[in-house]
């Protein structure tokens, strides 16, 4: 091995005599380390906390906006409406619904009703809440949490069933300390059986409130349809696509599919739901990006504070050695040997300082989970790799520049006065 | 057969401050290949700076040096260190043996020099060397952990395990008490027997006597 790369081999001396040296002064080393250490501390905690904040407001976002969906809306008859075909307005229609639901590319559809204030009659009292008809499947894929009970199922929808689902902060004024599944509600003067409760979702970071969801009684939004609405119409059908990809295409599809049969009126429109969570991953991208640049100059502050330390130490390692690098001259080591042996300290210093850190940048992320979990939210930050390779990337530039000075110092000495001493 | 070492007017001016110090006038020297050459003379009259300069650990102001049928005077940087590390071999007053390395690793340390030497031949040599000087025993320690005597017969062992073409010597006794002195030089005595060329400053008439041929310094020239 060592006779088939000599070089790799010499390479491995050099360090070997580093490490000689670091064991030789162990407290020395350790403090020369502290500030490489802590700048690849900082880096590696720094970006791997970055980017799964990063990946966490991605998952934020994405759970409660539609990063593949779009919502078609009906828009009611145009106050000016000139054309014909506008006066027409069939408006939305469950026939839509069911359309774009056979469409490619199309991976469900929930027919939507945002529905208005209403009184609401419960055994602990009256009061006026929002009631929204949702599809089934709607809560779900909202991740909105059913706290007790069921959710809306397709059956309830399909059968237009009186049934619904209560928000878990509507609990206490409607039924004091009871337990609301199975009790009877009155909507509006119409009775409906409770069958669950719904929960406001959690956030791993995304500072958003979302407590409105559970603020709210959902029903089936055919029951709005029919009682409010009128048969067969429906406020809106949220589409959700496939994939990210296909999702331009199935929107465009689906655009033109209602217009086309709603014979070009103009009674519908278009809420993109997810260029407005791309909207938002784009702002928090910014936000993040900005904390890299901080981050970034604090890691890189810190690393060239290493250095200077590195720097002083080594030139007092050369001044205790002297006599030593003499007696390397004296038997043979040219200027390039010594240039070597002290960048080879130099780096060795900068790299464990590196792996040091790196150490302790994966105890900082444990840290941070940890107490991430005391206040009942579990982060999982992954070590960034990037961030790793940067450490020790830096690290190795801090310790060539920081020790090429007092490298080129021991190889200029001369061999007879560095004997003496002098 | 040419000279081992043929010096002609080495002169050695140090300068301190303003003021040129004098520390060789004018050397002529030969040395034969297998020689046991002794210089003397009084403190500071130019031996160390002598030995010095025909070890290739310094180079004269003027004056011309041949080593082996090489012009060292011309040589500087990496052609004179390696002209160090395969010619000579020079054993110091003070040992200068290296205080982390054990006794074996100090030997071995010029053939890391050399380059192209595995680690694995080097040990041997390194080995086979301090066998051959009745210090076997020894590999493992450490300088401090040994006798005077001993420090300076490791010395001389890592001045000759890159087989140098003379082995150069400035008062090795010098350090030592004068058991631990005569130990020393039989150990010299001996290679010379084995045909080594040696020169070696001595202080000591006695010691100088035990050389083959003598020469004698004064004030920075040879007198004898
Ligand atoms: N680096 C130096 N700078 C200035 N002068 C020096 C230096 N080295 C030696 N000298 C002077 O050169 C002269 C010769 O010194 P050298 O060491 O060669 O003498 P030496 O014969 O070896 O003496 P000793 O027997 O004491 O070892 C002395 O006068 C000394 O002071
Ligand atoms: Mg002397």
């Amino acid at each position: 091995m060592a006779e088939r790369f000599p070089r790799l081999a010499a390479g491995w001396e050099l360090v070997e005599d580093a490490l000689r040296e670091v064991r030789a002064h162990p407290l020395r080393s350790v403090l020369t380390l502290s500030g490489i250490v802590f700048g690849a501390a900082s880096l590696v905690s720094m970006t791997s906390l970055a980017r799964a904040m990063k990946e966490m407001a991605y998952r934020d976002l994405e759970s409660i906006g539609f990063p593949r969906s779009y919502v078609v809306w009906d828009r009611g008859p145009r106050s000016d409406a000139q054309r014909a075909v506008d006066l027409r307005h069939p408006g939305l229609r469950l026939a839509d619904l069911e359309a774009l639901r056979h469409m490619p590319g199309v991976s469900s559809v929930h027919g939507r009703n945002p529905g208005t204030e209403m009184v609401v009659s419960a055994p602990a009292g009256q009061r006026l809440a929002r009631v929204e008809g949702v599809d089934a499947g709607y809560l779900e894929v909202r991740q909105f949490p059913i706290a007790a009970g069921r959710s809306l199922r397709a059956l309830d929808v399909m059968r237009v069933s009186r049934v619904a689902v209560v928000g878990t902060l509507l609990q206490s004024d409607l039924f004091g300390a009871a337990d609301p599944v199975g009790r009877t509600i009155t909507i509006d003067g119409v009775r409906f059986l409770v069958v669950g409760t719904v929960a406001p979702p959690s956030f791993e970071i995304a500072p958003i409130d979302f407590d409105f969801a559970a603020r709210r009684i959902y029903v089936p939004y055919t029951y709005l349809t029919r009682y409010r609405d009128g048969q067969g119409r429906l406020s809106g059908v949220l589409v959700t696509a496939d994939t990210a990809t296909e999702f331009g295409r199935v929107l465009q599809a689906g655009t033109m599919l209602v217009r086309q049969r709603h014979g070009g009126a103009e009674d519908f429109e278009i809420e993109n739901e997810a260029a407005d969570v791309q909207e938002d991953l784009a702002m928090a991208d910014g936000i993040l990006a900005g904390w890299n640049v901080v981050m970034y100059a604090i890691a890189g502050v810190t690393l060239v504070v290493g250095g200077i330390g590195l720097f002083s130490v080594l030139l007092i390692s050369v001044r205790e050695r002297v006599r030593e690098i003499g007696i390397r001259k004296a038997l043979g080591a040219d200027d390039g040997a010594i240039r070597r042996l002290f960048l080879a300290e130099s780096l060795t210093l900068a790299f464990l300082g590196a792996v040091v850190g790196i150490g302790g940048g994966a105890g900082l992320i444990l840290i941070t989970e940890f107490i991430s979990r005391q206040f009942g939210r579990s982060f999982a930050i992954a070590i960034h790799p990037p961030g790793v390779a940067l450490a020790i990337v830096f690290a190795v530039i801090v310790g060539l520049v920081f020790g090429w000075y007092p490298a080129r110092r021991a190889a200029k000495l001369d061999p007879i006065e560095a004997i003496a001493g002098v | 057969m040419a000279a081992l070492i043929a010096a002609r007017g080495l002169t050695k001016t140090y300068r301190l401050g303003q003021v040129d110090v004098p520390a060789l006038r004018g050397v002529d020297t030969t040395v034969d290949a297998g020689e046991f050459v002794a210089i003397v003379g009084p403190s500071g009259s130019g031996k160390s700076t002598l030995m010095h300069i025909l070890g290739c650990l310094d180079t004269a102001t003027a004056g011309s040096y041949h080593l082996d049928g090489e012009d060292v005077s011309r040589f500087a940087g990496k052609r004179l260190a390696q002209v160090r590390n395969r010619k000579v071999g020079f054993v110091f007053q003070t040992f200068n043996l290296m205080p982390r390395l054990n006794v074996e690793e100090n030997v071995a340390l010029p053939l890391k020099y050399r380059g192209g030497v595995p680690r694995s031949e080097r040990r041997e040599r390194a080995r086979a060397l301090l066998e051959r000087l009745g210090l076997s025993h020894r590999i493992g320690h450490r300088p401090d952990e040994l006798s005077g005597g001993e420090r300076q017969r490791v010395a001389i062992a890592r001045a000759l395990v890159g087989s140098p073409a003379i082995l150069m010597a400035d008062e090795p006794t010098g350090n030592l008490d004068s058991h631990a002195g005569a130990e020393v030089l039989a150990t010299i005595e001996e290679l010379h027997r084995d045909g080594h060329t040696i020169v070696m400053v001595t202080h000591d008439a006695d010691v100088a006597a035990r050389a083959q041929r003598t020469i004698h310094i004064a004030d920075g020239r040879v007198v004898a």
